[in-house]
């Protein structure tokens, strides 16, 4: 029942992707005004996931990406620290390729970009896709960045507000800030949502006293 | 033999000052030296004792092992080693040979019996023979009713052995006089050789458990004592009279022990300071405390170097093993000391007669506390007073001949050594005892009358291990109740014992366990902050408390905790698993799965372990491996029902209702006291759409515990489903008085005034439920409030679980997308201009 979940996708897909498209005729202009407002860091996604509301997936998955400098590749995208980064090495766009073993809930990604240290190497417009494979693969999401310096939260999510499930995430550098070439990446997160613990699909309570008696330990 | 006797010596005297180093150098040069089964059992010994479990092994394995006590080595190192099909053909013989029968391995191992069969009810139980394992548990404890862990297991495995029979006297032969059982201790001759083994348990139980300890030691003392002061009262006779009580005897002892006595003169008072506190504290209870008072560490070296030596007092007969003798030796010189300073004056002055009037002045007493160390053979207290009785007046001698024991050939050896040292602490024993006396007025009354003191230091003696005895079955009644689950049993026991048992680490833990399995989780956090004040050092139980902790999700405290112990002990299971506790707690899913696989690594025989592994992965979703955690704690103890729980729960998140039901109800039988394991089955057989049953398991868990909130939200949910609104209504009107913080609750209230078409007070309860939720958690209060212009046929679809898991996935979506939905509204705003 929930194969059919990647078609679903069609109708967000061209109404996210007209939206978009929208965007970038508008924004192109407004850009050039010279006024751009910056986008602003979202929270820090290990506050998140203290919540306890979602959990990071990104170690279940095979990551890879279109190129990279030696010393400057997925280990690094994804060794929690931010100070290292992931440099690409070719030419754009340039790509990271998130493989799940099973169709996977993703609820959202979290990137970090920091155009303070990174200037021109700092992703301005970016691509989500999501599909079965390779050859598949859908654009669910493009957004575009102002000289980004934190934390930025992709959603991922279909047209009545789910969860996406699929199996592979393409991310996607389409340009860079001042035009640059190579691109810079820090962290990549994937989130998925947590299944409530408890019994009988309930919504989660909020008091410890309630709480205590979900689950046996 | 005799020849050998003074190298063995060191050996021991060595071990039994934690020296292992030496002791294993020592039993080596002696191994290589002799090549005798003696001392092929003295350096596997040594091995054992400084932890090296597998050089025993291999050692002893390596040659034929003829002696029962190498054979009983052997086998203990095959358990710890888990070559469990090895150490059972070693105790019972090999599939070629005949089995031997229990009776056999009574035959064979004498005293020590008791431990041989208690660790091949282990082996047996560890290997799923639970009906042959506990046969092997019950004759044990009918052996040796001092054992407490046979219990301990029996109790485990499930079976539901009564402590009323088990912990009595009555099975102690040699109270009654000489039936011909074998004595609990290595009095008897044929057993010489094995005389260490208790002392030897006691020492390796020392090391692994600390707590346990104390209370092992005092069964040790109390049965040894026992048997030395019956063994006394026959044999001392011949040799009390002149030579040892005489001054004459005191004073050469003292002019040799001089040095060393001077030496020791510090230590006994700071041993008495130690043990005197508690002691103080103590006189109200059935005590057989009092014994432990002064646990005779010191077996003058000096003392028996002297008989050796040329004291010309009896040179040890050839036939008795010099072990024994080793064994003594461990205190080198405390006893003296006090025999010297003075004490050995006060043996004359006192007369017997006193023991009638009120205790002496304290001070003479004081200086047998002496020593707290444990590991000190405690056997020879008793004796000394008793052979002073019996040398102070004449009928001793006859009731000395009722008791009847006989213990021929060793007991001189035991006696010399035994009376030079100590004659001078018998006043101060009589004292303490005295105490007891009184206390226990009914049970020594008629006897002190009779006035002849071999008979009241007999008397003395029964009446202190009563007092243990009537301990240990409250006690273990207690925690029978605990191992069956009927939990508030047991803490109504256990909360009667005396406060000085009663506070303590042992105790408190059972208690603290048991308010945690009726998910009092308040009440168990305070019993078990106690246990952490009490005694810091105690690892056992605190995976109890740290999961107590992880319930009421009180993560300084926890993180706390975990420091603490991983610090403490990286060896032990309890310690990484309150480390995973305290990273579950965090959602640090990833890091608490690698330290509840280290605690498995640590030790694998640890069920809880994985449990908690098992929830972890149910938390990160990896369900076949959640699966076989689960199974894996089924197979180490299929009595742990939070194991079953696990299953269970997977079982429901897979949707497979049936297996779920059969689960927890396997869950249940368990544990049937469980309220929450009840509401889970009700929720269930919801599921099954057997409402009527959900209903009926629901108010069972409401009888068993009316103040979980759960069973009542789940009952009305229920009874909402069924539409029997006003019901439920009610239901939650009571629950907002348990749980008055609790937005799922007014939630619940809104949906049911939405039903009944009152749409205002639906909304206000929304309204409520929203306010109390200020992370806003719960998206699906804000649906429903949207939703409530919706035709009501749009519902009903999802009414049945009214949060289907798409909702649920959803609700948690607004907490964290607020950042985006900023930028996307920043950015729409741009379009706009």
């Amino acid at each position: 029942m929930r194969m059919t979940g990647i078609w679903a996708w069609s109708g967000i897909r061209s109404k996210s992707f007209a939206s978009d498209s929208l965007k970038k005729k508008k924004l192109l202009p407004v850009r050039a005004m010279a006024t751009p407002s910056k986008t602003p860091p979202g929270s820090d996604p290990k506050q998140l996931e203290r919540t306890g509301t979602v959990r990071e997936i990104g170690s279940q998955a095979v990551w890879s990406l279109s190129s990279c400098k030696p010393g400057f590749g997925v280990d690094q995208l994804r060794d929690d620290n931010l100070e290292t980064y992931w440099q690409s090495d070719g030419s754009q766009p340039h790509l990271v390729n998130i493989q799940f073993r099973r169709k996977t809930t993703v609820k959202m990604l979290c990137m970090y970009a920091d155009y303070k240290s990174d200037e021109s190497y700092t992703p301005s417009k970016i691509s989500v896709r999501v599909g079965n494979n390779f050859h598949n693969l859908q654009e669910i999401r493009q957004l575009e960045m102002v000289e980004p310096s934190g934390w930025i939260h992709i959603p991922l999510l279909d047209t009545v507000n789910n969860p996406i499930r699929t199996f592979m995430i393409q991310i996607a550098v389409l340009a860079n800030h001042q035009n640059g070439r190579d691109t810079h990446m820090r962290q990549i997160k994937v989130y998925t949502p947590v299944e409530e613990s408890s019994i009988g699909k309930f919504p989660r309570c909020t008091t410890v006293d309630f709480m205590m008696y979900r689950t046996i330990r | 033999v005799t020849l050998l006797s003074y190298p063995m010596a060191a050996v021991w005297h060595a071990l039994n000052h934690y020296a292992y180093r030496d002791a294993v150098f020592l039993a080596e040069r002696l191994y290589a030296e002799v090549h005798s089964e003696e001392a092929l059992f003295l350096l596997a010994t040594c091995y054992y004792r400084s932890g090296m479990a597998y050089k025993a092994y291999r050692l002893l394995k390596g040659h034929s092992c003829t002696t029962p006590q190498c054979k009983y080595l052997l086998a203990k190192c095959c358990v710890e080693l888990s070559k469990l099909a090895e150490g059972e053909q070693i105790l019972t013989g090999g599939v070629l040979n005949k089995q031997k029968s229990q009776e056999d391995i009574v035959t064979e191992f004498g005293d020590s019996a008791c431990f041989t069969l208690s660790l091949l009810g282990q082996i047996y139980c560890k290997t799923d023979r639970l009906a042959k394992g506990s046969e092997c548990y019950q004759k044990s404890l009918s052996m040796n009713p001092f054992l407490w862990s046979p219990f301990e297991s029996l109790c485990q495995i499930g079976d539901r052995p009564d402590p009323e029979q088990i912990f009595r006297l009555t099975s102690l032969q040699f109270f009654s006089g000489g039936s011909g059982a074998p004595p609990l201790f290595p009095i008897s001759p044929a057993h010489t050789p094995s005389h260490n083994m208790p002392h030897r348990q006691v020492d390796t139980v020392l090391m692994e458990t600390p707590q346990d300890t104390l209370e092992l030691n005092r069964l040790n003392l109390e049965s040894s004592n026992s048997k030395y002061s019956s063994l006394n009262t026959d044999s001392t006779m011949s040799y009390i009279d002149s030579s040892v009580i005489s001054p004459d005897t005191v004073g050469p002892l003292g002019t040799g022990g001089s040095l060393l006595s001077k030496q020791m003169q510090n230590k006994p008072k700071s041993g008495r300071s130690l043990l005197g506190g508690p002691a103080a504290l103590s006189p109200l209870t059935p005590s057989f405390g009092i014994l432990p008072l002064e646990p005779s560490p010191g077996d003058p070296v000096y003392l028996q170097n002297y008989s050796h030596s040329g004291s010309g007092m009896e040179p040890p007969p050839p036939g008795v093993p010099p072990k024994k003798s080793v064994a003594r030796i461990s205190q080198p010189g405390t006893k003296s000391v006090f025999a010297q300073s003075g004490n050995s004056r006060e043996i004359i002055p006192i007369p017997f007669n006193q023991t009638q009037t009120t205790a002496p002045p304290q001070t003479s007493t004081t200086p047998q506390v002496l020593s707290p160390t444990i590991a000190a053979p405690p056997n020879v207290q008793p004796r000394r007073s008793s052979r002073l009785f019996t040398s102070a007046s004449s009928t001793a001698k006859e009731n000395s001949k009722k008791l009847k024991m006989k213990f021929p050939t060793k007991i001189p050896n035991r006696k010399t050594k035994s009376k030079m040292g100590k004659g001078g602490n018998t006043p101060s024993n009589l004292n303490e005892s005295i105490e007891i006396l009184k206390l226990d007025s009914s049970m020594t009354e008629g006897k002190v009358s009779m006035g002849s003191p071999q008979f009241q230091a007999f008397s003395l003696q029964k009446a202190a291990a009563d007092g243990l005895m009537s301990l240990m079955r409250d006690i273990g009644r207690g925690y029978l109740a605990l191992c069956s689950y009927n939990c508030k049993e047991a803490i109504s026991i256990l909360s009667q014992l005396p406060s000085h048992h009663y506070n303590t680490g042992w105790v408190l833990g059972q208690i603290g366990r048991a308010h945690f399995e009726l998910a009092e989780y308040m009440q168990a956090e305070r019993i078990f902050s106690e246990v952490r004040r009490i005694e810091s050092y105690r690892v056992e139980g605190m995976e109890i408390y740290s999961t107590t902790l992880w319930h009421l999700q009180k993560d300084v405290a926890l993180s706390a905790l975990s420091k603490d112990l991983t610090d403490m002990d990286k060896n032990s299971p309890e310690a990484w698993c309150v480390a995973g506790n305290c990273f579950s707690l965090q959602r640090e899913h990833d890091i608490a799965i690698k330290f509840f696989q280290r605690a498995i690594q640590v030790n694998p025989g640890f069920a809880y372990a994985y449990t908690l592994l098992g929830h972890e992965f149910v938390l990160t979703e990896e369900l076949e491996k959640a699966l076989a955690c689960f199974r894996n704690a089924i197979r180490v103890n299929t009595r742990h029902y939070n194991a079953w729980y696990g299953l269970g729960m997977i079982y429901y998140k897979q949707e497979k209702f049936n297996l779920a039901e059969i689960h927890f109800k396997k869950a249940l039988s368990i544990n049937p006291q469980s309220s929450v394991l009840l509401c889970h089955i009700g929720v269930v057989q919801h599921a099954l759409k057997k409402s009527d049953h959900a209903l009926e398991t629901l108010n069972r868990a409401i009888n068993i515990d009316p103040k979980n909130p759960l069973c009542k939200f789940h009952r009305a949910s229920i009874l909402f489903a069924n539409e029997k609104y006003k019901a439920a209504l009610q239901e939650l009107e009571e629950l907002k008085q348990i749980v008055p913080k609790e937005s799922l609750v007014y939630f619940l209230i809104g949906k049911v005034y939405k039903k009944l078409g009152q749409t205002h007070l639906a909304l206000m309860n929304f309204s409520w439920a929203m306010d109390l939720d200020p992370k806003g958690a719960n998206n699906q209060i804000k649906e429903a409030i949207d939703k409530r212009y919706l035709p009501d046929d749009e519902e009903p679809v999802t009414e049945d679980y009214p949060y289907d898991s798409a909702e649920v996935e959803e609700s948690q979506e607004s907490s964290m997308t607020d950042a985006d939905d900023t930028q996307l509204h920043t950015a729409e705003s741009d379009e706009v201009l």
